[in-house]
């Protein structure tokens, strides 16, 4: 196995696939070391899914500038690599004179910072225009979206590993050793070396820019937690409310579509500080079922189909204070590194600013050649769900396996069941089949195809019973045969 | 006097049934519904036993196991020697309802049958 | 597109039933779809014994009552076809399937509903805790012990005390599991009460009542959960917490009829049974579309979803026939005590029969159908348990075609 490379990044998150994704336009051998099985399994896999449009960030901020650059290029990304997205716009809704004039500074933010159209409306207009939501009045954010953070993370992997990226998962990085003009990052699996090092580590990025020289940041993580609900009352709700920012300027529970039909409620904010805990709590469960209704009526227990927590990668700077916005770092006296620290919200939409401006900096220290074989366009597994009869029928005729259903709630076919096992990266999880297809997200949770999935699983990838793992390396699902 | 009170597994009614056997040899059942309740508690009360069901593997099929269960009760102690047994058979496809996969098995009078039509493939 | 006088969607208990039924009544140009590649739906994994003691009269494993159907179906001569999948159900009674050879249409002049039902999940519930592996669906379970030769976990505990859970309790002790306990929230087991004993009680597995379980730990695989008692608002009981250690947790916390397919159609909803507002003739209120079985309300018997399914039958044939069914204009209402019931209208005409869960349990009480002043019918029973759906017939001599019925259950 090859393991000398030009660039090593370190964390194949939507950060890291975009970096990855943004150097694969030059020759360059690249590594993406991954801990976990899959690219979406941390903070990437665990968030709302929202296109931010940058209202909310301190003027000239790399918050500001990557969210709205990312927000105003994202029609076109999502074309290229065939990510599931709607510009539907966002609802920031409020009562009485205190709330409107917190969102009056909201909105003289968003004004100052270029976000366009915005605008208030009143009740009358809310109700006409979001019948299921309350307010007083609201502001409007237009350039607001929806997009599926699975589709958008796979895609900026898989054609980064389409044009040459090498990932390898299961590969925690375990220290960074500079020898000469190298970096070697050591793994369980052994050790890697490259000329450069990028540090997307997310949650990690703390301990690897340690690892590197750079600052001392701590780890100051936050919790957030969610119920989704069934695609039966996604129809309800059309773009994103949430409610007047509180009086530390953070939103609580709001309600947000996902672009296949079901709703979030949520997240809550909680200071978790050094700890990972991705578990769901009866305390913000309770949260969720009080807040979530203030928003949107249907946030009722028979409608839940399942809940998940996010983490995400906050720091504190050597001063002890929460870093306010993304840290994107280089240091002469730590050369061909790139530090990205603090990468949390708006981190998904301004994937790729950021990782265009990580090759600017790599720009600034060698002349990179470009590879002329790039392709920029990705496309999806074709779903059977989305098409019309006719197109139905047209992909059976191409493939039969198009007319068996593995998953009933998310009609999901074993042709794409088989094309996410044959995946370009090689993930070969359960959790990975349901990133990559939507089967088991739907409201019976793989009561149906989580069977069939693993059958599969064993023919087309050969892999044991005992092999096959839900998520993680340690998460199997069986111990074998009956008999 | 040996009693018990039990709750009769023969249908869903599920009745919970007392018997008595007095040392004069009579014995008494009340609570069931049914015949087939009193013969259950009498059983239960001197002998009790079950049928029970399960897999054996089978070969050529589309499915890997093929469901069995035993054609009569047996005493409840000598279940799982029983299981040791079905767990050692493979058979071959096709399989029909009422095949014999185990004849008298453990010497308790009972067989072991297929309960499921698989087709050879 | 191809039109047949019945088509029915799933070829489980219920679908065969129906089929065999309308063939007995005169009705031949009939289809099932089922998605499976083979007829006889959730029955094929239930291979424990205790079927159709009602029904046929001696005790039979789930595969085996299936196939006297399968049989039968075969013998008169039903069509069916199966590995299609019905993706789309329309209020004209259209029908679309995916299948490997292409997209199926057909029309039924009636639409028979014979779907089943789906488990209850986790996250229907918002368990807390971690979403390792290790955490099943009883049902999920017992399709991968029973048919895919697949062993979920070696220390398992139970949650919720439903059969399927009770079933799979007995399976995986007998395939070489340990299984530690079942915990259930309500005073009162769920399942029935042959289950405790034969399944639990002949193997000491321990029951808790009145335990819920409030977290889920583990990383990766399930590591254990945590359990507290509970009070009877469903509070927990200080200093009551427990953990338990296990690699396996399988559910049985319910079932839901699966009827995205009727709602697709406009078929209306009972937030009760989470299945169709039926009729006497087990219609919904779109015209020529029927449902019996586990779709139409949860039962605990599948002799009695044959029953049911050849109940509506005789209906659907009416149907056929005559073009038309009587109108039932006349709400049965539901006293508080009655979990739910079928059917939730009537014509007030006939006689029909009416199934029914209570809410709770209860000792000596007391089944009453009015209408109006008109006792209609009243039941004694020595006890009513929620697990145990009770089934009455109300005879039409009493009955007039206007006032609306009541149903109540009380103490005596």
């Amino acid at each position: 196995m090859k393991t000398d490379f030009d660039v090593i990044i370190i964390g194949g998150g939507v950060v890291g696939s975009a970096v990855a994704r943004e150097l694969s336009r030059y020759k360059l051998g690249i590594a993406v070391l991954e801990k976990e099985l899959d690219v979406v399994n941390g903070t990437s896999g665990h968030n709302t899914g929202l296109l931010h449009s940058g209202a909310l960030y301190e003027k000239n901020s790399l918050k500001m500038i990557c969210s709205m650059e990312g927000n105003a290029d994202f029609d076109r990304v999502a074309e290229e690599l065939d990510v599931p997205f709607k510009r539907c716009g966002k609802l920031v809704v409020g009562f009485g004179d205190e709330e409107r004039e917190r969102l009056e500074k909201l909105y003289q933010k968003g004004l100052d910072n270029g976000v366009p159209g915005l605008r208030m409306i009143d009740h009358a207009e809310l109700k006409s225009i979001e019948p299921s939501a309350d307010g007083d009045f609201a502001l409007v954010v237009p350039t607001a979206g929806i997009l599926c953070p699975f589709t958008y993370t796979i895609a900026l992997a898989e054609n980064a590993a389409m044009n040459g990226a090498k990932y390898f998962f299961d590969h925690a990085a375990t220290g960074i050793d500079r020898t000469g003009d190298h970096y070697t990052v050591h793994t369980a699996k052994g050790d890697f070396t490259g000329r450069w090092v990028i540090n997307c580590a997310g949650l990690f990025a703390y301990q690897v820019s340690k690892w590197l020289g750079f600052g001392a940041y701590e780890p100051a993580r936050v919790k957030g937690e969610y119920i989704i609900l069934d695609k039966r009352v996604g129809k309800h709700l059309i773009r994103p409310v949430y409610p007047t920012p509180n009086i530390y300027g953070d939103f609580d529970v709001h309600v947000t579509p996902t672009i296949d039909g079901n709703v979030l409620v949520g997240p809550t904010i909680e200071n978790i500080g050094d700890k990972i805990d991705y578990s769901a709590t009866q305390d913000m469960i309770d949260v969720l079922a009080r807040d979530g209704l203030k928003m949107f009526d249907y946030v009722k227990r028979e409608h839940y189909i399942r809940n998940y927590a996010g983490v995400f990668p906050t720091v504190k700077n050597e001063k002890g204070e929460v870093e306010p916005d993304f840290c994107i770092q280089t240091r002469e006296d730590i050369p061909n590194a790139v530090n990205l620290v603090g990468i949390n919200s708006p981190g998904l939409t301004s994937s790729l600013p950021i990782a265009r401006r990580v090759v600017e900096k790599i720009k600034a220290q060698e002349k990179l050649i470009p590879n002329e074989s790039f392709d920029p366009v990705r496309r999806g597994i074709e779903r059977f769900a989305e098409k019309s009869k006719a197109e139905q029928a047209e992909l059976i005729a191409s493939d039969a396996d198009y007319g068996e259903i593995f998953c009933r709630c998310e009609c999901v076919t074993k042709a794409e069941i088989k094309k996410a096992a044959h995946n370009i990266l090689g993930v070969s999880t359960v959790t990975g089949i349901k990133y990559r297809t939507r089967a088991t997200m739907g409201r019976c949770q793989g009561g149906y195809c989580q069977t069939r999935i693993a059958a599969l699983l064993q023919q087309e990838l050969g892999q044991k019973k005992n092999e096959i793992r839900l998520k993680t390396t340690g998460g199997y699902m069986f111990t074998g045969d009956v008999k | 006097m040996k009693s018990k009170t039990l709750t009769c597994i023969i249908c869903p009614n599920g009745c919970t049934i007392d018997v008595k056997a007095h040392d004069n040899g009579d014995i008494e059942v009340s609570g069931n519904k049914c015949p087939r309740g009193k013969e259950y508690a009498v059983q239960e009360l001197f002998d009790p036993r079950r049928t029970i069901s399960s897999t054996v593997r089978i070969e050529g099929a589309m499915l890997p196991l093929c469901s069995v269960r035993l054609d009569r009760p047996v005493p409840k102690k000598e279940i799982f020697a029983v299981m040791e047994e079905i767990n050692k058979v493979s058979i071959k496809a096709p399989s029909h309802i009422g095949d014999v996969v185990i004849e008298n098995v453990c010497g308790l009078g009972a067989n072991v049958i297929v309960t499921k039509n698989l087709d050879k493939i | 597109m191809r039109t047949h006088d019945a088509v029915i969607i799933g070829g489980g208990p219920a679908g065969l039933a129906a089929a065999v039924q309308l063939k007995k009544n005169g009705i031949d140009d009939i289809l099932i779809i089922e998605r499976e590649k083979h007829l006889g739906g959730i029955l094929r994994q239930c291979i424990h014994d205790g079927f159709g003691l009602t029904r046929f009269g001696v005790t039979l494993s789930g595969p085996e009552y299936s196939q006297r159907f399968i049989d039968m179906a075969n013998e008169l001569g039903v069509s069916t076809v199966t590995n299609a999948t019905v993706i789309d159900l329309n209020g004209d009674r259209v029908i679309t399937a995916a299948t490997q050879q292409g997209l199926l249409q057909v029309q039924g002049k009636a639409v028979i509903l014979t779907m089943g039902c789906r488990e209850r999940t986790r996250g229907a519930l918002a368990i807390p805790g971690t979403r390792p592996a290790g955490v099943f669906n009883a049902g999920v379970t017992q399709s991968y012990v029973n048919l895919y030769n697949t062993m979920v976990g070696k220390e398992v505990l139970i949650m919720g005390s439903g059969d399927i859970g009770l079933i799979m309790a007995r399976r995986l002790t007998l395939e070489g599991a340990k299984v530690k306990g079942v915990f259930e929230i309500m005073p009162y087991p769920s399942g029935l009460p042959r289950n405790i004993e034969q399944c639990l009680n002949d193997y000491d597995i321990p029951l808790y009542l009145s335990h819920s379980v409030v977290e889920i730990k583990g990383q990766e695989r399930i590591e254990g959960v945590r359990v507290v008692q509970v009070d009877e608002s469903f509070r927990p009981i200080e200093g009551t917490e427990k953990y338990f250690s296990c690699d396996t947790l399988v559910l049985s916390v319910g079932l839901i009829p699966e009827n995205e397919l009727s709602l697709a159609a406009g078929v209306e909803l009972d937030w009760r049974t989470n299945g169709a507002v039926v009729d006497e003739f087990y219609q919904s209120n779109v015209p020529g579309i029927f449902a019996a079985g586990n779709v139409l309300h949860v039962h605990d018997l599948v002799d009695f979803v044959s029953k049911e399914a050849e109940a509506m039958a005789e209906g659907v044939a009416e149907y056929l026939k005559n073009g038309a069914l009587p109108e039932c204009g006349l709400e049965i209402k539901a006293g508080n005590d009655i979990g739910h019931l079928i059917p939730q209208r009537v014509s007030g005409k006939r006689d029909f029969k009416l199934s029914l869960r209570v809410r709770k349990p209860w000792g000596k009480c007391c089944l009453e159908v009015r209408q109006g002043e008109t006792v209609l019918k009243s039941l004694k029973l020595a006890k009513a348990i929620p697990a145990e759906m009770i089934e009455l017939v109300i005879p039409a001599e009493k009955m007039n075609s206007v006032e609306d019925l009541e149903v109540r259950v009380y103490e005596i």
